[in-house]
């Protein structure tokens, strides 16, 4: 059976929050979970991925479908789930897709929040944990160090993630030059964004106690009230809310302004002229700019907070089309990579080259020893070839025998060392 | 030697000027250090002038204008130290002594400057009231002071915030709130000091010279000095916070220094620092 990356397990795609606490690994808990992931018989390398958003274990195996089977129990073990719930919200990644997945995770492309740049530090822990087990092996610490580096390419060639962020810590940045302390403040969220919910969980990141959220469909409220642990509430209502909020982010697709500077005056005067914070994300804009001249108000928006000329849709969507476009080349490389670590495609290249090797030094001979016999030629023919069975014979032998666990790491190691060409070429 | 000290006091006043300012450009934390330490010197140097000068002559010599400025200032600086340290771990508060520093370095140069034998305290004057006066007012003065630097800053920065410019020197200021509720401490702590300062003082006026209120242009520039304080922390109860609470403690401020420099230059009536 051919060797394979293997992904399996929960992420916020198809698991609601609950199912992935309960398949979370607790901290100091992942070293003892990737010693035993790789006693399991089918997995020849293992690293597990635990963080909020997903509960994912990255496997290589040569076991194909059972081994999927393996991981299922692995992650249900511990009666911490039931696998046939397990099974209804499961992810599994396969071959080039698990490769992509990971390269995906790693570059924030599969956050929740697309851009984010927690994810990767996260990823680091995770793999820096089962490194230390040695649960990961020749391909998993490939294909990891390869997903750091396109998280870091994706993150300086694109505007995926620079963007949303600068926005975001900008408005952090000026909100604690207005308030001493985030703690006891209220940001209210208008309209659930990307953008806004960014801003949102920087600010919660860095302390804000409590979150409204108000959106058009309430649906969507109530799920990110619930990931946020907020209020959510109809948006007709906000006004009644304004008054508690000492941060308001707005992002609703609202054509007209949605506030103005006498309903904020009216605000101010219910919340005793406590300072508020008023950040824009929208365009074009939710909020009059006028509210910026109302006394003990600042209003910031998108342009102001990142010198940003516009952060749309077009724009975002085109460079994740830049970031795909990059991982589909990394992946394919990775995979080339991947393919070239059987035994037998390496044999067969390592005789080749042996063989050139061989042939070229014996022509070059033969040019100075004009006066051979054929016979003699033979004879020198015969002797070259022996020398390279002899040598060749006991690193072919230890590539033939290391199937499954330590094969990779022989094929990888032989390819270094007689400088087999790689396909990927870094 | 009381010279001597307030000369060396006025030097480190400078150079904890410098060193501030050196701190709020480059923001390098070294700086904010030196900045603190230079002014403890200056404070510990102006605090033993004064002490120096108690001794030599037997009681506190606050017998003229400039000695009562040497002494706001010094406990002015007292007080920003106190607050600068107890705070260090929350606000970087460096730039409000960028402020208050030269501000004391103006008022103890004009007590080294006019160095003048200083004037024999009256004999009725001395009774228990007179340091019941002084004291509490000094204090509120000092208070008030600050409070005049803090809302300046708040002024500034307010002004960034809404003009929307990014500087790095803007960065390094105070929040906007704690700013607002220093300001707010201090104008109550202020304001209940100068009040004890005023009801002591009619009473030491009473005491000296037989009657709680004389109209004199001490009394009346006090009285109309409190009134706007009173103002100020009456609006402040009603909502008036942030901008407005800052621009009317700079003109409370503004309306106090100019009372009591033209009490004193100007119109000088029966009171310390102009006895004749």
């Amino acid at each position: 059976m051919e060797r394979e990356v293997l992904i399996v397990g929960v992420n916020h795609r198809k698991a609601p929050v609950e199912i992935r606490e309960r398949l979370s690994f607790a901290d100091g808990t992942l070293e003892q979970a990737g010693r035993e992931l790789v006693t399991l018989h089918a997995v020849d390398e293992g690293v597990i991925v635990s963080t909020c958003n997903r509960v994912e274990v990255i496997a290589v195996t040569m076991a194909g479908d059972e081994a999927v089977d393996v991981l299922i129990n692995f992650l249900a073990a511990g009666e911490r789930i039931a696998r046939e719930q397990l099974a209804e919200h499961l992810s599994v990644y396969r071959g080039r897709e698990a490769v992509r997945h990971l390269f995906r995770v790693a570059a924030s492309l599969d956050s929740m929040v697309v851009g984010e740049p927690q994810i990767l530090g996260q990823l680091k822990d995770c793999y820096g944990h089962a490194a230390s087990v040695g649960s990961a092996g020749t391909v998993l610490h490939r294909c990891f160090h390869k997903s750091f580096s396109v998280a870091k390419r994706i993150r300086t060639e694109t505007g995926v993630a620079s963007k949303a962020v600068s926005v975001s810590s900008a408005a952090v940045e000026l909100a604690s030059r207005i308030f001493d302390t985030f703690e006891d403040k209220t940001a209210l969220l208008l309209g659930a964004g990307t953008m806004s919910e960014l801003a949102a969980r920087h600010l919660l990141a860095h302390g804000v106690s409590s979150l409204i959220i108000a959106n058009r469909t309430f649906e969507r409220a109530v799920e990110l009230a619930r990931e946020f642990q907020g209020t959510p509430v109809p948006f007709e209502e906000f006004p009644r809310y304004l008054q508690m909020a000492d941060v308001v982010i707005g992002s609703t697709a609202a054509d007209g302004y949605i506030l103005t500077p006498a309903r904020l005056q009216e605000t101010l005067r219910a919340r005793n002229y406590r300072p508020m914070f008023l950040i824009d994300m929208s365009v074009p804009r939710n909020f009059d700019p006028a509210i910026n001249d109302v006394d003990n108000v600042y209003l910031y928006d998108i342009d102001d907070l990142g010198g940003v000329a516009q952060v749309n849709r077009e724009e975002r969507s085109r460079e994740a089309e830049k970031a795909e476009a990059i991982i589909e080349a990394e992946v394919e490389g990775f995979w080339k990579w991947l393919t070239s670590l059987d035994a037998v495609p390496t044999i067969v290249a390592l005789r080749e080259k042996m063989e050139a090797i061989r042939k070229g030094e014996l022509e070059k001979t033969l040019a100075t020893l004009r006066d051979l016999s054929p016979r003699h030629r033979e004879i020198l023919e015969a002797m070259t070839a022996a020398i390279v069975n002899k040598i060749l014979h006991a690193p072919i032998t230890h590539l033939k025998q290391h199937q499954r666990e330590r094969e990779a790491f022989y094929v990888a190691a032989a390819r270094q060392l007689f400088d087999i060409e790689e396909p990927d070429h870094q | 030697m009381t010279q001597s000290l307030l000369a060396h006091a006025l030097a480190f006043y400078l150079l904890s000027t410098a060193t501030c300012i050196a701190h709020v450009v480059s923001g390098q934390e070294s700086m904010r250090r030196w900045a603190l330490g230079l002014l403890g010197c200056a404070f510990a140097l102006h605090a033993s002038a004064l002490s120096v000068q108690a001794v030599l002559l037997g009681y506190e010599s606050v017998a003229t204008f400039q000695e009562e400025l040497s002494y706001i200032a010094c406990i002015m600086i007292g007080v920003y130290l106190l607050m600068a340290l107890f705070l260090v771990q929350r606000t970087n508060l460096t730039v409000v002594g960028a402020l208050v520093t030269p501000l004391a370095f103006l008022f103890t140069l004009s007590a080294y400057a006019f160095d003048k034998p200083t004037a024999e305290l009256p004999p009725q004057l001395q009774n228990i009231w007179l340091p019941a006066h002084v004291a509490p007012a000094f204090l509120g003065y000092a208070i008030f002071a600050l409070a005049f630097c803090m809302s300046v800053i708040y002024l500034l920065q307010e002004k960034q915030l809404k003009g929307k410019r990014k500087s790095d020197l803007f960065r390094r200021l105070p929040s906007l709130e704690t700013l607002d509720h220093l300001n707010h401490r201090f104008v109550s702590w202020g304001f209940a000091l100068f009040t004890v300062g005023i009801i002591t003082g009619t009473l030491l006026a009473k005491e000296t010279w037989g009657a709680l209120w004389s109209w004199q242009p001490v009394e009346v520039a006090s009285a109309t000095t409190w009134v706007l304080y009173a103002l100020l922390m009456h609006a402040r109860n009603t909502g008036w916070r942030g901008r407005r609470a800052a621009t009317l403690t700079i003109v409370g401020f503004v309306v106090l220094l100019v009372s009591f420099l033209s009490v004193n230059l100007v119109f000088p009536g029966k009171h310390t620092g102009s006895f004749d």
